[in-house]
């Protein structure tokens, strides 16, 4: 979630709970004033009554409830009075209640209280009720508006939070927009700040950049290493080849020491082929390469199979190439070419005997994945976790080769912004998708 | 014929200032940029073979002055240690004739100026012929009596390769090398050259006898014609 929404979040529930604990204390308060108030009238009405009690005013209230109609229009109060049994005490205390009463058919919620006394050696239990609907309605109406405030407080919260925070936190979003989303490698980055007053984001901003500068320098240094690495040890083995070479060219050489030359030869090729194989991770990594050939992936495959066609025939490997749709990507064809010669080359060489190479691919809408699958030995969980590793080859294989096949193939995958990824299995053969960004 | 080596690394240029000389040539040394300078402007070269790296200076520049002589047919070979993409992309822009990384063998630079030669001094027709076989260098194509022999592109790679390379000795390494280029893991295994020499042999030999097509020692192969 990104923080501007986060930020607008958080202000839009702390204030709908302001609200609304604020709103739940305005009615439970009501609720008790209103009571409040309407016990101490009842209790001043009780009196009035109490005071003026004799047993002629009893008679005509306990006759009189036959015809209550004419006491009180409204059905806002009512007194009823009834002669109860003499059991147990009178309970000191006067009692109110809130209840639900239907008087002469209309249902009302009134505030009643009971009180029981004794005249001329009779109980009676005396009941004054006043009715509680205008308190309600009250209620309602400020409940409904605090309903209404609430919406249009959230709702002009939430705009103006995020308008605000929007524009608050726009320089956020551009330094990590710029300077980080968009920044592929460190010679294209741009330097200049970011416009915002905020000491927070300048902070942010300045140490971006000075770690991008840092990181520039690196890029540098590690390219001037290249060059020199390239020239310091490739020159010395220039030398030593072409005198081995012109040493080899001497028919009277005697036999031994010819075979002797020839296999120091070969070394120093070896030699060269690893540090020329180090140099192309390193530059492939320090994105000195540039990717601006039209790559058909299809006669890519076509030209790998040409080059280890004859290793494929040796091993009596069965090679189906099931590509129909094939691909067409901007990318740097001889680095693909690498890439996908590596793996099939792997497929070929950890095969077995009369094995399968198997080329699909795999449409999705997100990416384009070319699967290459052996019938060969496979490789165990472990092995697949190292397989990108330099210099790891798999064990107990007995195959030449120098283990920097995949490191090479990784390399280029990730230049390309392709993934790359092994399922294989001991003795189940070995898949490798390459999966291509559309 | 006369070449111009332009290498600081004296060692180097002795190996090639040997190899060149029993091919016949006429080498000449220059160590620097400016001498390089001097000497081009002074002599016509057949060959110029070109170190960048130079002490006092980017032999880019001696190949820039070079190029603003009028009237010069020299051969440009560049050989760097330098091998990255934008050198090579500005090597052969301006104006070098082939490109080669250090370190080559010697026989894949006597392949390249040979290469050179027939570009240059056959330019009316695109073929060599060797015993009776005519390789068409355009179409990459052999044939013999006119008749067609079908070749696999590695085949015809290695026929032309050693043809390049008449009358010398052509190591299996070289040969693996020329043939499938600088990948390391594929690179490693120089026996399989050997099947594609033997397929070659086998397919020439069903035309006319190939004694002269052979096979020296332990060290490679040789074609003399």
């Amino acid at each position: 979630m990104k923080l501007q929404v986060k930020f607008a979040l958080y202000n839009a529930i702390t204030k709908v709970t302001i609200i609304l604990v604020l709103g739940l204390i305005i009615l439970l308060s009501l609720e008790t004033i209103s009571s409040h108030h309407l016990d101490a009238r009842l209790t001043k009405k009780r009196l009035k009554l109490i005071d003026n009690l004799n047993a002629a005013e009893i008679d005509s209230l306990l006759t009189s409830q036959r015809s209550f109609t004419d006491y009180n229009i409204l059905k806002e109060e009512f007194i009823v009075l009834n002669i109860i049994p003499k059991t147990g005490k009178i309970s000191p205390h006067l009692n109110f209640t809130t209840e639900r009463r239907e008087i002469e058919g209309d249902i009302e919620i009134y505030r009643i209280l009971t009180d029981q006394f004794e005249f001329n050696n009779k109980r009676y239990q005396l009941e004054l009720g006043e009715a509680m609907t205008a308190v309600e309605s009250i209620k309602s109406t400020i409940r409904f508006y605090m309903l209404m405030v609430l919406i249009g407080a959230l709702l002009v919260t939430l705009i103006t939070d995020y308008a605000f925070t929007n524009f608050i936190l726009r320089p956020f979003y551009q330094i990590i927009d710029q300077k980080l989303n968009k920044v592929n490698d460190p010679i294209s980055y741009r330097h200049e700040n970011i416009p915002t007053n905020t000491t927070d984001f300048k902070i942010l901003d300045e140490s971006i950049n000075s770690l991008m500068k840092k990181i520039n320098s690196l890029f540098m240094l590690e390219k001037q290493f290249i060059a020199n690495v390239s020239h310091e040890l490739l020159t010395p083995i220039s030398v030593l080849s072409s005198r081995l070479e012109n040493i080899l060219s001497d028919e009277s050489l005697q036999p031994g020491h010819e075979e002797k030359l020839l296999a120091s030869l070969k070394t120093l090729n070896r030699l060269k082929l690893i540090i020329n194989s180090l140099l192309l991770i390193s530059k492939v990594e320090n994105e000195q390469y540039l990717k601006q050939d039209q790559v058909e992936l299809k006669a890519v495959l076509v030209d790998c199979y040409d080059d280890l066609e004859d290793r494929i025939v040796a091993k009596n490997i069965t090679y189906s190439n099931l590509i129909e749709r094939g691909l067409s990507f901007v990318g740097n064809r001889a680095l693909i070419h690498t890439l996908l010669i590596n793996i099939i080359n792997n497929a070929i060489k950890y095969n077995t005997f009369g094995g399968t190479i198997t080329i699909s691919e795999g449409i999705r809408p997100e990416n384009y994945v070319l699967r290459i699958a052996d019938s060969g030995l496979g490789m165990a969980a472990e092995a697949v976790k190292n397989a990108f590793n330099r210099f790891e080859r798999v064990p107990g294989n007995d195959e030449d080769g120098f283990g920097l096949g995949l490191a090479i193939a990784n390399s280029v995958a990730k230049f390309h912004g392709i993934l790359v990824d092994i399922q294989s299995e001991k003795g189940h053969g070995t898949m490798v998708s390459i999966s291509f960004p559309l | 014929m006369n070449v111009l080596i332009v290498e600081d690394e004296k060692a180097l240029a002795l190996e090639i200032n040997e190899f060149l000389s029993r091919e016949g040539y006429i080498v000449e040394h220059a160590w620097k940029k400016s001498s390089a300078e001097e000497k081009i402007f002074v002599n016509n070269y057949d060959f110029i073979l070109l170190d960048l790296g130079l002490p006092d200076g980017d032999g880019f520049d001696v190949l820039r002055q070079f190029k603003q002589l009028k009237d010069r047919e020299d051969a440009v070979i560049i050989l760097t240690a330098r091998s990255a993409v934008d050198d090579r992309i500005s090597g052969l822009d301006g104006g070098a004739d082939d490109y080669l990384a250090k370190p080559f063998s010697l026989n894949e630079l006597l392949a390249r100026m040979n290469a050179i030669k027939r570009r240059k001094h056959k330019l009316d027709k695109n073929e060599v012929i060797v015993h009776q076989f005519v390789l068409d260098i355009q179409n990459r194509t052999v044939s013999f009596n006119n008749e067609r022999i079908s070749l696999t592109k590695k085949e015809f790679e290695i026929f032309n390769y050693l043809a390049l390379n008449k009358n010398r000795v052509v190591s299996r390494i070289s040969l693996t090398e020329h043939v499938w280029g600088d990948i390391l893991e594929v690179n490693s295994d120089s026996n399989f050259v050997d099947v594609h020499v033997k397929n070659l042999r086998k397919k020439l030999s069903q035309f006319a006898d190939t004694n002269w097509f052979e096979t020296v020692r332990s060290v490679g192969y040789r074609i003399n014609y």
